[in-house]
């Protein structure tokens, strides 16, 4: 198999972004990509988007809208999906692409837009996400799935809603410093405690933004790379598990198992442990997922999350940085885009290029921890700076 | 709004006899007949096996709660049509608490939490699942503190 590198990265505004459709939020992301890595659209060989809902998009074929309004046409282009982590779905289909030879540059773009219906509709789609049979009728929404892992949580190690509040605090206070990120607003442990209750024991502040967005990455052949780039950022290692669609078919609701898989292959293939680790961005979807994100990746022991962030471990001069983008919780969570987004990060964080304030010194590894639906799928992709 | 807005509609699949067993009072898993496995909610299938020479069989006994959540953001077609109510009206949501009961023989069932005060609910509490059936002729389940 061919090295693959990250050339190029773009970002658009995260946020309630009323002013632009989805293509056009795509063809945001994707001029700066193109522009950072300094090639042409006609220079890329292939392109893989992620969108993950036709629900939120109203359509069938929403990827064809954004490569449409690109003009790339005739050139190979398709849409993969996996829920929330179609966008690292797409990070690595293009992988592959690079990888196996079938192209030297490739175009991968995550774009949603989620703000044009409202909150109890996205509601409901998202909470179709799960068992639409067996689990949704009993009312379970997204919230409530992951209200069901952290009830569980709290039970088995003594995580406390503190600890979940400390999450969403750090999150936001990182989100502040990302000019790309939907909100910009620090908060305290009194305020998400005090905000009003979604799914008991999770609160307004435990849980995730509904955004609009889109990130895009260009990857590149080893021989390109190099030519075309002073800053290449490799991907090292790639890690895919799942895990039950139903929470009664697991056996455990203290971790997601995919997670665990993903970590495991992710590890082995870019020969590091996860002390090595010097900055991570984790799927924070609700406060309680990145607790669990702690442990699954090997961060901390099995049931030391809580503790890892009470101790602020996991900001910026502690043992391993995370989401110091603002993560889903305060940068956003367009979930097709959400996946690229992290790609995006991470490149920025290797590069020494991220804002003032939430950039980790000397970061050389990183890492990307990307789930979709309450766990079905989970994405783990490892970065390195040097070759 | 009330437990009864929420119903199990799986009469029209390959497992629909399990809304005519909960009709009877009876909740049903389906065990293969060649690896014994039992699936809880039913399959026709069997995974492993690749057969569909499924039996039911009925659950019984208490479960132990392994988790549980009470949802006061429910999804759209769970929510009353505040836009239909009256000038003035006072709108009152009192959602029932779900959560899995595990039981003895693993199956894990997941059901409306009715006669336990959510404040005492507690994991590792045994429940006992039952069906209901609501007044629309849906059915459901619950699981309740017993005797």
């Amino acid at each position: 198999m061919r090295k693959v590198a990250i050339v190029g990265i773009g970002h658009s505004k995260f946020g309630r972004r009323s002013d632009a459709s989805l293509r056009e939020l795509a063809f945001e992301a994707v001029k700066a990509s193109l522009a950072d890595a300094d090639v042409a659209l006609k220079d890329v060989e292939s392109m893989v988007v992620s969108v993950a809902s036709d629900e939120f998009s109203f359509s069938l074929q929403p990827s064809a809208q954004i490569v449409d309004y690109l003009n790339f046409n005739p050139k190979p282009s398709f849409r993969v999906e996996g829920a929330c982590a179609s966008g690292s779905m797409a990070v690595r289909t293009g992988w592959m692409t690079v990888a196996s030879g079938l192209a030297d540059l490739v175009l991968v773009v995550g774009a949603e837009k989620m703000t044009e219906i409202s909150t109890p509709i996205a509601t409901e789609i998202m909470g179709k996400g799960g068992d639409s049979i067996w689990e949704y009728p009993f009312g379970l929404t997204f919230p409530g799935y992951y209200a069901l892992i952290a009830r569980a949580h709290m039970a088995r190690y003594g995580t406390t809603e503190e600890q979940l509040a400390q999450v969403a605090v750090k999150n936001h206070h990182y989100g502040m410093l990302n000019p790309y990120a939907h909100m910009h607003k620090e908060i305290t442990v009194d305020e998400a405690l005090n905000s009003f209750m979604v799914a008991d024991p999770l609160k307004l502040y435990d849980c995730c933004l509904i955004s609009d967005g889109a990130a895009a990455v260009l990857l590149a052949s080893e021989r390109l790379a190099k030519k075309i780039s002073d800053k290449p950022v490799w991907i090292a290692g790639l890690g895919l598990g799942t895990d039950t669609l139903s929470m009664t078919g697991r056996r455990d609701l203290t971790t997601l198992s995919g997670a665990v898989v993903a970590a495991g292959q992710a590890y082995k293939m870019a020969g590091v442990k996860p002390k090595e680790i010097d900055v991570a961005v984790v799927h924070d979807c609700f406060t309680i997922a990145e607790i669990v994100a702690y442990e699954d990746l090997g961060f901390c022991k099995q049931g030391e999350g809580g503790k890892l962030i009470e101790e602020k471990r996991t900001y910026i001069g502690g043992d391993i940085p995370v989401n110091v983008d603002g993560g889903l919780k305060s940068k956003g969570h367009p979930i097709g885009a959400t996946g690229v987004s992290m790609a995006v990060e991470i490149t920025k964080q290797l590069r020494g290029e991220a804002e003032p304030g939430r950039q980790v010194p000397h970061a050389g590894i990183g890492l990307s921890h990307n789930v979709g639906g309450n766990g079905q799928h989970v994405a783990v992709h490892i970065y390195r700076r040097e070759d | 709004m009330e437990f009864q807005d929420f119903s199990l509609s799986v009469k029209d699949i390959k497992v629909g006899e399990f809304a005519e067993g909960l009709a009877q009072g009876k909740i049903r898993a389906t065990q293969c007949e060649q690896c014994g496995t039992i699936y809880y909610p039913p399959r026709h299938d069997c995974p492993h096996c690749f057969t569909d020479k499924m039996r039911w069989i009925e659950l019984e006994g208490e479960g132990r709660l392994i988790s549980y959540t009470t949802i006061y953001v429910p999804p759209e077609h769970f929510t009353t049509d505040f836009s239909k109510q009256a000038p003035f009206a006072r709108f009152s949501y009192h959602p029932a608490p779900v959560g899995i009961i595990e039981l003895e023989n693993g199956a894990r069932v997941l059901g409306w939490i009715v006669g336990v005060k959510p404040k005492e609910l507690q994991v590792g509490m045994q429940l006992q699942p039952e069906p209901q059936v609501l007044p629309d002729g849906k059915v459901t389940i619950m699981l309740t503190p017993g005797d």
